[in-house]
């Protein structure tokens, strides 16, 4: 699409071999890339591919263990590489969290960071400082206003304006490297189209965009050049051309083994009335959701990032202002309150585990929090020796590592609190359990753990619904899974034969 | 930099030492004690000093100062439960001076136009407690910051009782058996210091053995894990607002009972001391969190120090230096030993 990247040219910045391991885990095993100046390069890559190591090694943040960075003429040992080296090689980086301040003006965002126009007395000039922020608008074609605020702004111009600023720091005008991480990822259809197309015309001027995101469909319309990463290494780099759906598909995913844990469950009883029956639900991207989940069940809820997987958890948990009929054991569920969800006998896990805990507060608190009723003795004190013997049993039930059930929440490893977590809400025997990355950030045997955990719930006459970024993981731990894209139902499948490469590919697929 | 969806390979890495820590119980029973205790300790320590110190050996020690000593924290002490209640789901409540100077002097006004003692109590209780239900309210209802919110009702009601008073003070017809009652002794200890005892009581019964205490406290550490394990934060906290409201009024009661009347001018010099207690309360006695026992403590502390210093004659402003400095240095104290348990319970 660019004419600049028909003809070879001029390399910006070149990484060299990086090489970058973490306790237990390779991140980067000899990662190399080109960026050359004209072209839009698409990254692309699983969760765990190195995407992140990768680009936290340019900005310097977080240096590679070893390998050489090309910067221009500049050769840097990439062990050593600083965020200022970055920043002076006018490398550039738009993050997914949102960097603008919606309470400020866009000339306010535009000056915050680089410098304010100031008058010889030291104040700010407002007049000239608007003029400084209209000429970068202009540069960059941001149709926006220097007064407006930035909350007033539609999601698109927002991220213009974050990378405006960007650019306008850049020493040379039409030169150095910009990083967008998922700069689509919260945008609408219209949105993403209006920001793309600006980014084609920034690179056009000679700069070197460098392209992130899970969104094939966006990849193949504005990609010059793509390189895929896994497992660390670069699984393949493809030019114009060369770049078909299939084919990054194919890449991203890989040959991956299927470490399918062989769970011998039991099959269900053909015929099992639902527990749980869900019609036309919507919340959040999630639209006309209808599920039916048995009780023994565990079902997977497949989806990119922004595909509707957390809102449908939130929704049915309580947690979210939601619209749709739910029925618990046949009796209807009112939405929108965790405690009427709680009362129906459905237990919410959310994605972060930091929206979960009482981290300063003990072991036994935290587990006797959802049962307090249990505790009750006369005149409305709480039995505190019933609520720690609990506690102790259900940390050695669970097979917790804790000091001892006084131990602070906060002084547990992720795996750990993440049983205890889980451990609070199974002590309820929910009818429905709802899990949001239930094993994200432990480690591989914890992770284990927690599903036999899981599976014993289910066991018990749960009915179980697990979203997950990891195909690999709902293909071992689910029954059967159902495809979110773009906030609709695409797929239904069972998981007995199916693969991780399998799902991912339903989860690929282009909205239809 | 994707962090919704790709794992913190920091965080995998984090693990291991975390588990090895777990092995190890962190530090003695013996040096949680000790760290409980400390301002307690301090504080004896400070009452042993004074007594033997020069300036002071012959006024610190004696029964007379010990007294008044004692009798003179009980309106401050229960300001402080008042402010502690909120502080505890981390609101934060600046209209408790005004609001107890309130409620002393519209209790005083009925009494002084022969209004029974029952019912000037029941005025005392109710105007305090109308004032926090309206705090609570605007916090809830209206969701504005309770700092702008009681920062403001702590104005219209100096405002009242400045337009209730006409800046004069109550003194007429407050019954005798009242005055007695805030100025005698039961057993040796002054009756309002034992009115104190009771509440504090009260409150860290409520605060640490009754469900109600458990869930204001995991409001105070996470307010979304509270809203998702089915608490409901707003209600809790116009509770809390509710019960500051109540405690200020039976302080302002207290303060009638003390000062054989109500005076414009002194409810509101509350708000400050009262919530340099609530903060010195965290450490003391549950290090790391605001608590009803270590409130006391801090109160008994912080008037020790001043009393001392006052006997020794030392000039006022010199006291109140010292105070401001062992409040801070207490509070990073408390700060420093909670960081330092938490790197030991890691095994880092």
């Amino acid at each position: 699409m660019n004419v600049a990247a028909a003809s070879p040219s001029r390399v910006l910045v070149a990484a060299r071999e990086l090489h970058k391991a973490f306790p237990g885990t390779v991140a980067l095993d000899g990662v190399s890339l080109e960026l050359r100046a004209g072209e839009i390069h698409a990254l692309l890559g699983g969760n765990g591919s190195g995407k992140s190591t990768l680009t936290k090694a340019l900005a310097g943040v977080q240096p590679a263990d070893r390998g050489t960075l090309v910067l221009g003429d500049a050769e840097h040992d990439a062990s050593t590489f600083t965020p200022d080296d970055a920043w002076e090689a006018g490398l550039r980086f738009v993050h997914q969290q949102p960097s603008t301040f919606p309470d400020l003006t866009v000339a306010e965002n535009l000056a915050v960071g680089a410098q304010f126009e100031r008058s010889a007395l030291g104040q700010i000039s407002w007049s000239r400082q608007r003029r400084a922020a209209q000429a970068i608008l202009d540069r960059f074609e941001v149709p926006v206003s220097p007064r407006a605020r930035l909350s007033d702004l539609s999601a698109a111009n927002r991220t213009l304006v974050a990378i405006a600023r960007a650019l306008a720091s850049q020493r040379e005008e039409g030169s150095g490297v910009l990083v967008l991480d998922e700069p689509t990822a919260s945008l609408p259809e219209r949105d993403a189209q209006h920001l793309l197309s600006s980014l084609q015309r920034y690179a056009a001027e000679g700069r070197s965009i460098v392209y992130i995101s899970h969104r094939l469909p966006e990849v193949l319309q504005i990609a010059d050049r793509v390189t895929v990463l896994r497992d660390g290494v670069v699984a393949g780099s493809l030019e114009r051309a060369e770049i078909d759906h299939d084919r990054l598909v194919a890449l991203i995913v890989g040959g991956q083994l299927d470490h399918r844990a062989a769970a011998d469950r039991p099959a269900l009883a053909a015929g099992t009335a639902p527990a749980v029956t869900v019609r036309g639900l919507a919340c959040g991207r999630a639209r006309g959701i209808d599920l039916d989940l048995r009780p023994g069940e565990i079902t997977g809820l497949a989806g990119l990032v922004g595909s509707g997987r957390s809102s449908i958890l939130a929704a049915l948990g309580g947690a979210r202002a939601a619209a749709g009929d739910v029925t618990v054991d046949s009796r209807p569920l009112a939405l929108g309150s965790v405690a009427a969800a709680m009362a129906a006998g459905v237990a919410y896990l959310p994605e972060h585990r930091g929206d979960m805990g009482f981290f300063d507060h003990s072991l036994t608190d935290n587990l006797a929090m959802v049962v307090m009723p249990r505790y009750r003795r006369g005149l409305g004190s709480i039995d505190r020796a019933g609520a720690r013997r609990a506690a102790r049993e259900l940390i050695s039930g669970f097979g917790v590592r804790a000091a001892s059930e006084e131990a602070l929440l906060s002084t547990l490893s992720g795996g750990n609190q993440q049983k205890v977590l889980l451990a609070r809400w199974l002590q309820r025997d929910p009818r429905l359990l709802l899990l949001d990355e239930p094993t994200h950030g432990v480690d591989i045997g914890a992770r284990a753990e927690l599903h036999a955990v899981i599976r014993a719930a289910a066991a018990g006459g749960a009915a179980v619904l697990v979203a997950s970024s990891d195909a690999e993981e709902l293909v071992a731990l689910c029954d059967r899974c159902v495809v979110l894209v773009a906030g609709r139902i695409s797929a239904e499948v069972p998981c007995a034969d199916l693969t991780a490469d399998d799902l991912n590919t339903l989860t690929y697929a282009e909205a239809r | 930099m994707n962090g919704t969806t790709e794992a913190d390979p920091m965080e995998a890495a984090g693990a291991p030492a975390a588990r090895s820590g777990e092995a190890r119980s962190g530090r003695s029973g013996f040096g949680h004690t000790v760290e409980a205790l400390t301002l307690a300790l301090v504080t004896v320590a400070l009452c042993v000093f004074f007594g033997v110190w020069g300036e002071t050996s012959a006024t610190f020690p004696t029964t007379a100062n010990m007294e008044a000593l004692l009798a003179n924290q009980a309106v401050l002490g229960v300001a402080t439960l008042a402010i502690l209640v909120p502080l505890v789901c981390n609101q934060y409540d600046l209209s408790v001076g005004a609001n107890l100077g309130l409620s002393a002097v519209l209790a005083a006004k009925v009494l002084s136009e022969g209004a029974p003692l029952p019912a000037a109590i029941a005025v005392a209780l109710a105007v305090g407690a109308l004032g926090g239900l309206v705090n609570g309210l605007v916090v809830t209802r209206g969701r504005v910051n309770a700092v702008v919110v009681t920062l403001g009702t702590a104005l219209v009601m100096t405002g009242a009782v400045n337009g209730i008073t006409g800046g004069q003070a109550i003194i007429q017809g407050i019954p005798s058996d009242l005055i007695s009652f805030g100025s005698s002794q039961t057993l040796g200890v002054p009756n309002l210091f034992l009115v104190l005892v009771v509440l504090a009581l009260l409150a860290w019964r409520v605060l640490e053995h009754m469900p109600i205490g458990r869930y204001l406290y995991a409001l105070g550490s996470n307010e979304e894990a509270a809203r998702l394990v089915g608490l409901r934060p707003q209600r809790l906290v116009l509770m809390s607002f509710v019960t500051a409201g109540l405690l200020a009024g039976a302080a302002g009661m207290l303060m009638v009972a003390r000062t054989g009347g109500a005076s414009p001018r002194v409810g509101e010099t509350y708000t400050m001391p009262a919530f340099a207690a609530a903060f010195l309360s965290a450490a003391a006695i549950r290090p790391g969190r605001f608590n009803v026992f270590g409130a006391i403590v801090a109160i008994i502390f912080l008037a020790v120090l001043k009393s001392g210093l006052n006997l020794a004659g030392v000039q006022p402003y010199v006291s109140d230096i010292v105070n401001g400095v062992a409040l801070v240095a207490g509070v990073a104290l408390a700060a420093y030993l909670g960081r330092r348990r938490l790197r030991a319970a890691r095994g880092s």
